[in-house]
């Protein structure tokens, strides 16, 4: 006998904002996330409630996905960064503790701001941020120059040395920045007219290797577990060698048949008609001078055995993640069926192939026979942890570097672009108060309050770089950001500044701080003269950066506009 | 209601040390329970100072909570460190059933580890323990002690930042006295009575001068007799009186000695593996004699030449016979399998016969398909009214597999699965010996040396796949011994693989794991001895030499700063708390000697630690500080050595290996870094609704 539940309501939460638990979901996730924020930020563990494997990250991609919740307005956010994660891999973080600042300080009923309010002043104040970073006089924007690496690595190094799970030393940030440059570079195609298509650089992890062993190769390398089959690889004669990629299962089994069923007879096997039909691909795929055998999936081991004994070098299971970078460096077709024959334009080419050791890695060196577009980034780490972080640190460098491409600038990294942003709307919006607030429809009081909480927002993400107790600093020159130590007296703090956050500004008599949670007089942040000599040390993806702040902003809108939630709670 | 649940494991006292871990599975759990909660972070757990008992140790709330947790599990395995291990129980109280550990990582695989930075840990030790075989307990012990240091200083105030950056310095320090003071394996064997006597020293300078004769006698002087090396080396050389006569023995003497006139010699070719083995045996003498005796074999058997000594891991198998006696392990040329008296009676069929031999990778069955193979779902057999009469399809198969074995004439199938019940029996009619589960690596050797080609399937099987020039024989009957019966055969080829089998006899059933363990990590100290071409002054010394150096740098760096503090200077912002760091760095290490000291049993802590400090004290009040006043010292002194034998081997210093060394000292400083930079742990997936007891340091997502 079945039983019946009655369906319980659906539940309504009306201004989910005034309710406390939603604050302190709001509130924990914003702790969590600043606390991850930057090179020295703390690294959180993840795992279920079984004490599955444990992860170790401080990324805000593996985060963020990881750690779901079951309350609408924190997943729309989560969701909202994860989005942006997705489309551009760098400033997530900066993201959330963006959205979640602002939002923390709208939702300050002590404030005296009013949501709606609130909503509009933040659309204004982002259009202002938007447009004076798009601008050429720009402060805290820095063109690229591809003529040099240099801003190339310190861009990339800034990447890999926000995520302290890697555990680098400073001569491997170095090091891997380099590598990823030098992928990025091999990536780029020479001269190839019309529409530029970029290659693509594949990321083989190897544990157990000093980090310093890491390297870059331009094209690919395949797993091969089973070096011992290879037989004498480098003696291949002819050059260019001829190639096959086969995108289908070659295992000789029936398991194309869907729903439907196949009635045998007994005397029939169907196993060894299959065989068969390999065979035939094996014959002719020797006939017309294949020299190496590459496939997605298992090869049966009767066909690799065939092809072997006619010197065929076969490869198996390299998954479906090479399949376009294999067809994109030899110039092959995935071949996706066995029923008819492999046409000749689906055969491809590489130059050579060479047998690489990596610790306990045996890896197929197949050189490009045309231009190297394709590249193999291996990278060494001493454990796994390590190495996942690392490896997401890498990804995300490719991509950033890739996005320079598009638009050639990158902005000051180590907090001095939220400062000095902040410096200037501050200064800006103020001499312009009264047309904004009419403009806006509100007060010039509101309009005020609005303001000083975008800016506090900016400040404390810039102010969430610090971890260790100490104390974040404002230039009243230039608006760039500096830190203080905690043990640091006040008398020397001259000294104990050395250089603001991105490195361009050097400490000195002559320049005044205050810090940055205190109310200061408003000033116009004076560009830095050109000097060619001191470059920043830290730099941030300039189109992340700006489509970060932008989904920040109208995130956190969009969740203070929340007045109802409805939840189906069956 | 949870109790029950939670406390499943925990440790049996035995020995000295006394560890219980149920309280910590208790707190563990209590504390973890809760859904998707970040837990531990200072900043929250302020007010609730809830002292948990933690082992020996007292989890305090206030304090980072993960170090302190890898501090505790250090611990537990602290009995581990050292030559002279203690035998643990673990318990599982649910079931009974109790297992019987002596290594860190065996232990660890045992532990129901649910804290997430047990699992770090565990990921650590096994990945380890996977390359390097040996180690695991010193990694695990100087995680923990290094995660106290950084406790220390995080209770003094200074920042993870610094903490980092200095022990990242520290570590360079360490892996700089690493390369300074290691020592070439070359030398190590050109040279062997660098550490002999005065006396043998004189006799060694005479040496360079007379000619080789004369070197031979004058060698047997300074080592004892012939016959007395022999037994110290050779331990199960007692039983084993054919193995301690054997020519080669002499001869492989004979060429060490006559290296003695060129000490200088850096030909690696020279490098005596009896040497390098007793240095690196770290008191298992046994289980080392068996290696050398391995190594030996392969030796002799492969070339004639013997400045070419060689060792090959991948070639040496081990066969585990319980019920016999320990002293009856031995060393065999060729692979030793056990087998059923039945299949045995076909081994002395074919014995004296040169036999063709088939590889089969995989299963040998009818229904066997190799890996990727999918079984269609929807296939339906149609029979017709001929077929009744005909043969089943699996007759159909033993018939075509025996036919085709028959006409290739094999004898023997090697098979790395299982192979099927009846084609055993029908091979054993037609005196086929089937052989299963080999190894992967065991497999290739035998295609290496007989041209056989492994194959999947047996239909596979043709001329250019069988390989020849096998022979089978009866080791041992061992059907005494053993309720089953069972018959030790060993197959080998005349040219040789240098396939060897290594016996392992225990009268103690639950004995037999650790002995194997042991066997293993002999075998691969020596093996990456040779790989590495260079060893570190072991027994303490190179440990002790890193805290020499670590509090000689620590020392240097609070002047400078001191100096020049007005300065403004970025880098050295860091500097004046390094000196605190390298220092407690240091003391990890003082404290890792120590304890390797009181686990040999020869002194309290206490002493070994006023010994120590004795040590670096007088190495400090020298102006210039030579390490060999330093070495010497400890070596004079005896107590370092864990070598509990040492008296008996006169042999004598001990070494550890290079990078076994260098990177379980990394990773056991990685496993601190990536805890101490967590602050906070999530849970996912737990259901909200059990979430009503909420404990202070729980937030919920």
């Amino acid at each position: 006998m079945s039983r019946l539940t009655k369906k319980s309501p659906s539940v309504c939460t009306d201004e989910p904002l005034e309710n406390p638990d939603l604050c302190q979901r709001f509130d924990c996730l914003r702790q969590l996330l600043r606390s991850c924020f930057g090179p020295s930020g703390r690294l959180k563990h993840i795992r279920n409630n079984i004490g599955g494997h444990v992860i170790t990250t401080s990324t805000s991609s593996v985060l963020l996905s990881a750690a779901s919740s079951s309350q609408p307005a924190v997943r729309l956010l989560t969701t909202s960064i994860l989005n942006h994660v997705s489309r551009f891999s760098d400033c997530g973080l900066f993201a959330a503790v963006l959205c979640l600042s602002l939002v923390d300080q709208a939702a300050r009923r002590q404030s005296g701001l009013r949501r709606d309010v609130a909503i509009r002043v933040n659309k204004h104040l982002l259009r202002m941020c938007t447009d004076y970073l798009q601008r050429e006089d720009c402060g805290c924007k820095v063109r690229l120059d591809f003529c040099s690496s240099r801003s190339l690595i310190t861009l990339a190094r800034s990447v890999i040395s926000s995520k302290p799970g890697c555990v680098l030393t400073e001569l491997e940030a170095v090091h891997i920045s380099k590598l990823a440059v030098q992928a990025f570079v091999l990536t780029v195609p020479c001269d190839s007219p019309g529409t530029v298509r970029l290659g693509r650089t594949v990321t083989v992890s190897v544990e157990g290797q000093p980090v310093l062993d890491s390297a870059v190769f331009s094209g690919l390398l395949l797993d091969v577990p089973d070096a011992s089959s290879l037989g004498n690889v480098e003696n291949l004669q002819s050059n260019p060698l001829q190639m096959v990629l086969l995108g289908v299962s070659l295992s000789g089994d029936l398991s194309d048949l869907g729903d439907g069923t196949l009635e045998v007879h007994r005397g029939a096997d169907a196993d060894s008609q299959v065989l068969d039909q390999l065979l035939e691909l094996g014959k002719q795929v020797v006939k017309d001078e294949v020299k190496l055998f590459v496939c997605q999936k298992v090869i049966h081991p009767v066909l690799q055995q065939y092809l072997r004994q006619h010197g065929v070098v076969v490869v198996e299971r390299v998954g479906a993640a090479l399949m376009e970078p294999l067809s994109q460096l030899t110039g092959a077709q995935p071949v996706a069926t066995l029923q008819t024959t492999i046409p000749a334009k689906a055969y491809g080419q590489v130059k050579d192939l060479t047998i690489r050791q990596f610790g306990s890695k045996t890896m197929l060196h197949l050189h490009p026979a045309g231009e190297p577009v394709i590249c193999t980034m291996i990278l060494c780490h001493r454990n796994e942890t390590m190495l996942n972080e690392l490896k997401v640190a890498c990804q995300k460098t490719e991509h950033v570097l890739r996005l320079t491409l598009r638009e050639p600038s990158a902005l000051l990294g180590g907090g001095c672009t939220e400062t000095h942003l902040a410096a200037y709307i501050r200064n800006k919006s103020v001499h312009e108060a009264p047309e904004a607030a009419k403009v806006l429809g509100c007060s010039q009081s509101q309009y005020l309050l609005g303001l000083e909480a975008f800016c506090r927002s900016l400040e404390s993400v810039a102010a969430a770089l610090q971890h260790s107790g100490g104390s974040s600093l404002i230039d009243l020159t230039h608006g760039h950001h500096w830190t203080l130590h905690s043990d640091t007296a006040e008398i020397q703090r001259e000294d104990a500044l050395g250089s603001c956050g991105c490195g361009l500004v050097e400490s000195g008599p002559h320049v005044k701080w205050t810090h940055l949670n205190t109310k200061y007089s408003d000033f116009s942040p004076a560009p830095l003269s050109k000097n060619a000599a001191v470059y920043p040390r830290v730099l941030d993806s300039f189109t992340a950066k700006i489509n970060a702040l932008q989904v920040a902003v109208e995130t956190a809108n969009l969740v203070l506009d929340i007045r109802y939630i409805i939840q189906d709670v069956n | 209601m949870c109790r029950t649940e939670q406390s499943r494991y925990r440790f049996i006292p035995c020995g000295r040390i006394k560890f219980i871990l149920q309280e910590k599975c208790l707190w563990t759990r209590s504390c973890f329970s809760e859904p998707r909660q970040p837990r531990g972070r200072q900043a929250e757990v302020t007010n609730k100072a809830r002292g948990v008992m933690f082992g020996s140790a007292v989890v305090n709330q206030r304090q980072h909570v993960g170090l302190q947790e890898l501090s505790a599990l250090a611990g537990a395995t602290r009995s581990c460190l050292g030559p002279s291990k203690n035998y643990k129980f673990i318990q599982d109280e649910t079931s009974g059933e109790s297992t019987l550990v002596c290594s860190c990582f065996r232990l660890l695989e045992n532990l129901d580890l649910s804290c997430a930075v047990g699992q770090l840990v565990n990921e650590t030790v096994q990945s380890h323990q996977k390359v390097y075989r040996s180690g695991s307990g010193s990694l695990l012990f100087l995680a923990g002690a290094w995660s106290r240091a950084a406790l220390e200083c995080l209770q003094r105030g200074i920042s993870i930042a610094h903490i980092i950056s200095a022990m990242s310095e520290g570590m360079d320090i360490c892996l700089d006295v690493c390369r300074k003071y290691s020592v070439a394996t070359s030398a190590l064997c050109a040279s062997p009575s660098e550490n002999c006597s005065a006396t043998c020293q004189v006799l060694e300078r005479e040496l360079l001068k007379k000619p080789a004769g004369r070197a031979l006698q004058v060698s047997s002087l300074t080592r004892e007799t012939p016959e007395v090396s022999h037994k110290t080396r050779n331990t199960s050389g007692r039983q084993r009186v054919k193995l301690t006569h054997s020519r080669h023995f002499y001869e492989a003497k004979s060429e060490k000695v006559s290296t003695v006139p060129r000490p200088h010699s850096q030909d690696s070719k020279d490098v005596d593996i009896t040497h390098i083995a007793g240095a690196v045996s770290h008191g298992c003498d046994d289980s080392m004699s068996l290696v050398v005796e391995a190594s030996r074999l392969q030796t002799e058997n492969g070339e004639q030449d013997f400045s070419r000594c060689t060792f090959d891991i991948t070639k040496v198998v081990t066969c585990i016979l319980p019920g016999l006696p320990e002293e009856r392990a031995c060393v065999l040329p060729g692979c030793v399998v056990l087998l059923s008296a039945e299949q045995a009676s076909v081994a002395l069929h074919v014995k004296d016969q040169r036999l063709k031999v088939a590889l089969i990778n995989g299963d040998l069955s009818e229904t066997y398909r190799h890996l990727g193979f999918n079984r269609p779902a929807g296939v339906r057999q149609v029979t017709s009214m001929s077929g009744l009469g005909s043969l089943s399809k699996e007759e159909e198969w033993l018939e075509s597999v025996l036919t085709s074995l028959l006409k290739l004439s094999v004898n023997l199938i090697l098979v790395s699965g299982v192979a099927c019940e009846k084609l055993i029996q029908r091979c054993y009619t037609h005196h086929i010996l089937v052989v299963e589960k080999v190894r992967a690596s065991i497999l290739r050797a035998f295609a290496d040396a007989t041209g056989a080609v492994p194959v999947t399937y047996a239909t596979q099987l043709s001329k250019h796949c069988v390989g020849s020039g096998v022979q089978a024989a009866v080791w041992r009957d061992l059907s005494s011994q053993e309720k089953k019966s069972s018959v030790a055969v060993n197959i080998s080829t005349n040219n040789n693989t240098g396939l060897v089998t290594v016996i392992l006899t225990s009268c103690i059933h639950g004995k037999l794991q650790a002995l194997e363990d042991q066997f293993w990590a002999c075998a691969y100290r020596l093996h990456h001895a040779l790989k590495d071409k260079a060893l570190l002054p072991g027994a303490g010394e190179i440990e002790m030499l890193c805290v020499h150096h670590l509090k000689k740098r620590a020392q240097h760096h609070v002047k400078p700063s001191r100096e020049s503090g007005e300065q403004a200077n970025a880098g050295r912002a860091a500097s004046p708390y390094r000196h605190v760091v390298l220092h407690l760095m240091a003391d990890g290490f003082i404290d890792y000697i120590s304890t390797v000291m009181v686990n040999t049993g020869r002194c309290t802590k206490v002493k070994a630690w006023t010994a120590l400090s004795q040590q670096l004290q007088n190495s400090n009040a020298a102006s210039n500080f030579s390490t060999k006043a330093l070495l010497e010292s400890e070596t004079q002194g005896g107590t370092m050595s864990p070598d509990m034998k040492s008296n008996e081997t006169a042999a004598g210093k001990v070494y550890d290996n290079f990078n076994v060394k260098v990177e379980l000292w990394r990773k056991a400083l990685d496993l601190v870094f990536l805890v101490l930079q967590t602050d906070a742990e999530i849970i996912t997936g737990v259901d909200h609704k059990t979430v009503g007891t909420q404990s202070a340091n729980l937030m919920l997502l």
